[in-house]
């Protein structure tokens, strides 16, 4: 029996019609149409589909849509705002952690989710955090950089997103201090 | 070396042309895809790895609500398939070779009820015996996977350049081994997936997160029994190709299929489960066997190899992988006697095929470790043997491969300054070693018909824009900021004025697509080709415009001017207007084109394979606890000759994750497998590497230039997971003693081998 439900996602209401099987990722990707959660391995061990849940990291494809009402849910596509792109997107540009990007609208709400909690993580802590998350591409070392330029506020939040085509794409050197060291 | 040009854009760390979307998840990729009265589609697949099908009945599926259509072999032409070798069907005829083998499938208003309507499917089925190793199925009297391959062989090689046993009896020291690689999955966090339509005038269209549209599209079409343009193929964002991508699976074959039965477009995309069972063809499973003679100084001597490879039931990539796996090695170091023998063998397991570095990893895992060997046993150290050996510009392998430019010398003394190789090796501590390889690899194969090349097309918009049309696509490897890179650089356009269209067969001439680490090689060269021939379009406007002759003319940041006049400026924008607007007006739009000078293996597998060749070297220094058998790398160097760097961020990106995927290979990697079918096929079981399993890494690049290449660049795709896991072979083997023959090196392996070791005295 289909239930009618109400879930808060990104600070916006939907209305929908949900089985009470029906997974927050399906609700999210497919009666809501927020497709930037991602599905990668359907039992909650690669956090492609990773999302915030009243303030914690949960993996959608575990949790079901009704237990989310009530709740504030934030994606990615919550994350620019008024124009603007998150430090967190802005630094995964700038830094190159994604190649593919199959993987990091997760890994950029697991970074949230720790930088909400933890602001000032070390570089140990956050390797624990986002061994959660996989990537196929990166190897991770572009990853980390990124949210360390976060926590080291390496990146100025005034990226226009707007505007992303008539910026200038060449990043400066001297931001750019690698983990893994290019000789 | 280096050749001195003043780049404004190439060696920038420039930002990826398509990371504002997706770190905003606006990137469409497959499953995003929506299209109006679409279809799911879900596919029957066969329990069994060899087994007759003597019924199906697809009538009650039929009838149940929401099902729009069921198919079977009965709805295609039962014409088989393939890269290489027609054997494998869309959906199985008369009988199936694998567990996961598609054998029917069912189109519903809703995934869940086309799951639902799958078990309603009734088959008869024959159960036959099956074979699931390589060696066994060689055997007189092995079930036959297929009845016409004899002893289940799809293919042989049989190789000998020079005196083979000449040169061994030249040897002052033989080493001989068997080592085992292990079938490895992509593992591309986004599943193969397809979106079909098909029109009434007969037109499939088919959106797909595939790496090679054109290879797609030919095969599609000669397994639908239709003419190429009557197939259109959308590349969808790719969320992970490394080679699984390369349209080796029947996916999109069966969303076509029912999208035609259906008469509305279908989407299709493969569970996690099924990309194990069925979806990426996984790493070809091989048992080399290597002999190798040396001279007392170090020098190579001779080299044999005995290659048997597991097919699997159908041939995908894997006949050119086994050719790879068997000769290429051969450009790495400088040889003059080689034999080799590679059978390709048919079993009743999950087709195998292209896995980033296709044969190499396999092939370095063996004779990289073999090499060690000797170096151990003639007391020299290993670095210095691949230093002795190494190509050099100039050298021409036994096989025809010509080497242009070559950096592998410098890669090794770099490998040796980062690791502190001399002064580590001097001072080693208990139980920790140091290990090294190098490898080869190629910019760009030329194997599929006597055609290695690319082309684009480049017009300037009426703003000054450039627009690139490429077929080549973009897998999430970084190509197309490649690609406009290249195009700025030649333009003397800032590169975000460039962008790249997404790739569509209908739209852009014939691309071959990502493999071979070609793309920034070949199709650098051929946008680079295009820009060029678009900047005398705009030059010959402009030199009427600023009354002077063309040669005189420069274009920098997107301003056009006579030399040394710099404050008489026009944009591109002023100038492709004023080409346009007036009585007999054009465009600004020009095609580019490129070939690599590689030429096609004769009958004898001799010919150049590629325009040019990459080099890079790899050392480890790791920890080995007795106790557990747990392996810790405290260390890992990689360096690489890819000509010039065209993109820092990409290509730091490129080696970064080929090693990540080395350390997989090497160490965590692999699928139990019972009677042929996969033990758990997921992520939870099938483990790839975590942020956490990293070592710490550092990476440089040689110093390098490929006159042929677009500004000196050439392939680097692949080369960074090549040598990798003979890398940590070696280390281990230097650090306790004990040489690992399987992969992956798994902590119980190292503690039997020590306890073995131990036994021994």
């Amino acid at each position: 029996m289909k239930r009618h439900i109400v879930l808060n996602v990104n600070g916006e209401e939907y209305e929908i019609e949900a089985e009470p099987n029906r997974l927050l990722l399906q609700a999210l990707r497919e009666d809501i149409g927020l497709t930037g959660t991602k599905e990668g391995c359907s039992i909650g061990v690669c956090g492609a589909c990773s999302v915030i849940v009243d303030g914690r990291l949960v993996s959608s494809c575990l949790t079901l849509a009704v237990a989310c009402q009530g709740k504030e849910i934030a994606t990615i596509e919550g994350l620019a705002k008024d124009g603007k792109l998150h430090p967190l997107q802005q630094a995964f540009i700038e830094y190159g952690g994604l190649q593919c990007g199959i993987c990091t609208p997760g890994q950029i709400m697991a970074a949230k989710a720790l930088l909400d909690e933890n602001p000032q993580p070390s570089e140990e802590e956050v390797k624990e955090w986002m061994s959660g998350n996989l990537c196929r591409c990166t190897g991770y070392y572009k990853i980390l950089e990124s949210v360390m330029a976060v926590v080291n506020n390496k990146i100025s939040a005034d990226y226009q997103a707007g505007k992303k085509v008539r910026e200038a794409k060449i990043q400066s050197l001297d931001v750019y201090e690698p983990v893994s060291k290019t000789k | 070396m280096a050749k001195a040009e003043n780049f404004s854009v190439i060696g920038q760390r420039v930002r990826r042309v398509e990371g504002y979307e997706k770190v905003t998840g606006e990137a469409r990729y497959i499953a995003d895809i929506v299209l109006p009265k679409m279809l799911m589609g879900r596919i029957l697949r066969s329990p069994y790895p060899h087994a007759k099908i003597l019924r199906i009945d697809t009538s009650k599926a039929e009838r149940f609500r929401g099902v729009r259509a069921v198919v079977t072999a009965e709805d295609t032409i039962k014409k088989p398939w393939g890269a290489f070798f027609a054997d494998q069907y869309p959906l199985s005829v008369g009988k199936v070779r694998y567990v996961g083998e598609e054998v029917a499938a069912v189109a519903a208003v809703d995934r869940d009820t086309a799951e639902e309507a799958l078990d309603l499917i009734d088959i008869e089925w024959e159960e036959l015996p099956a074979v699931f190793d390589a060696e066994e199925a060689m055997k007189e009297g092995a079930p036959l996977v297929h009845d016409d391959k004899e002893r289940n062989i799809a293919m042989t090689i049989d190789v000998e350049r020079g005196d083979i046993q000449k040169a061994f009896a030249e040897s002052d020291v033989i080493v001989e081994d068997t080592f085992e690689s292990t079938p490895q999955w992509h593992c591309a966090i986004e599943t193969i997936g397809s979106v079909a339509e098909y029109a009434a005038n007969g037109k499939y269209t088919i959106y797909m997160n595939t790496q090679t549209l054109f290879s797609a599209r030919v095969r599609i079409a000669a397994a639908l029994g239709v003419r190429e343009t009557d197939v259109r193929i959308i590349q969808s964002a790719v969320g992970g190709g490394f080679g699984g991508k390369s349209c080796d699976d029947n996916n999109a074959l069966v969303a076509a299929i029912l999208a035609r039965k259906a008469g509305k477009p279908v989407k299709v995309i493969n569970t996690r489960e099924e990309e194990f069972l069925a979806g990426s063809r996984p790493r070809v499973f091989m048992k080399i066997y290597v002999k190798m003679g040396f001279k007392r100084d170090g020098r190579i001597r001779a080299k044999q190899t005995r290659v048997i490879a597991d097919n699997g039931a159908y041939s995908a990539k894997a006949p050119a992988i086994t050719g790879v796996a068997s000769l290429r090695h051969d450009t790495c170091y400088k040889y003059s006697d080689v034999k080799t023998q590679a059978y390709l063998v048919y079993t009743n397991k999950i087709p195998t095929g292209a896995f980033r570095g296709f044969g190499n990893p396999s092939a370095e895992w063996a004779v990289e470790q073999a090499i060690d060997k000797a170096a151990h046993e003639l007391g020299i150290d290993p670095l210095e043997i691949a230093r002795m050996n190494a190509a050099e510009p100039g050298y021409v392998s036994p096989h025809g491969n010509r080497v242009i430019s070559c950096e592998l010398k410098q890669c090794i003394d770099m490998a040796e300054k980062m690791m502190d190789w001399k002064n580590k090796r001097a001072n080693k501590r208990p139980n920790t070693g140091l290990g090294l390889a190098c490898t080869v690899h190629v910019s760009g194969k030329r194997h599929f018909g006597d055609y290695d090349g690319s082309s684009a097309t480049i017009k300037i918009n009426e703003d000054g824009k450039a627009l690139i049309l490429s077929g080549e696509g973009e897998a999430g490897q970084g190509c197309y900021t490649t690609m406009c890179a290249i195009a700025a650089e030649e333009l003397g356009v800032p590169i975000e004025d460039v962008e790249i269209s997404q790739a569509d067969t209908d739209l852009t001439t014939f691309c071959l697509g990502a493999f071979a680490s070609r793309l920034t090689y070949i199709s650098g060269n051929a946008v680079r080709d295009a820009a060029s021939k678009v900047k005398q379009q705009l030059f010959e406007q402009a030199s009427e415009m600023l009354e002077a002759n063309a040669e005189d003319l420069v274009s920098r940041d997107g301003r056009i001017f006579v030399k040394g006049a710099e404050h008489k400026a026009l944009t591109v924008g002023d100038v492709a207007r004023a080409r346009l607007f007036r009585n007999g007006g054009a465009p600004i739009v020009a095609s580019g084109k490129f070939d690599a000078d590689s030429v096609l293996q004769d009958s004898t597998r001799y010919g150049n394979e590629s325009g040019a060749y990459n080099y890079g070297c790899q050392a480890a220094e790791l920890e080995v606890d007795r106790e557990t058998g747990q392996i810790t790398v405290l260390k890992y160097v990689a360096t690489s000759d890819c000509g010039t760097v065209i993109n820092p961020i990409g290509a730091e990106g490129q080696v970064e994750g080929s090693v990540a995927q080395g350390i997989g290979y090497a160490l965590i990697e692999g699928l139990k497998m019972e009677d042929g079918r996969p033990v758990n096929p997921n992520f939870g079981d099938y483990r790839i590497p975590s942020m956490r399993d990293m070592p710490p890494l550092e990476h440089a690049f040689a110093d390098s230039y490929e006159p042929t290449g677009p500004f000196g660049a050439k392939g680097l795709g692949e080369l960074g997971m090549d040598p990798t896991a003979a890398v940590i072979s070696n280390a281990i083997f230097d650090a306790v003693g004990v040489r690992i023959k399987t992969l992956p090196i798994t902590p119980e392996k190292v503690l039997k081998a020590l306890r073995e070791k131990g036994n021994k005295g």
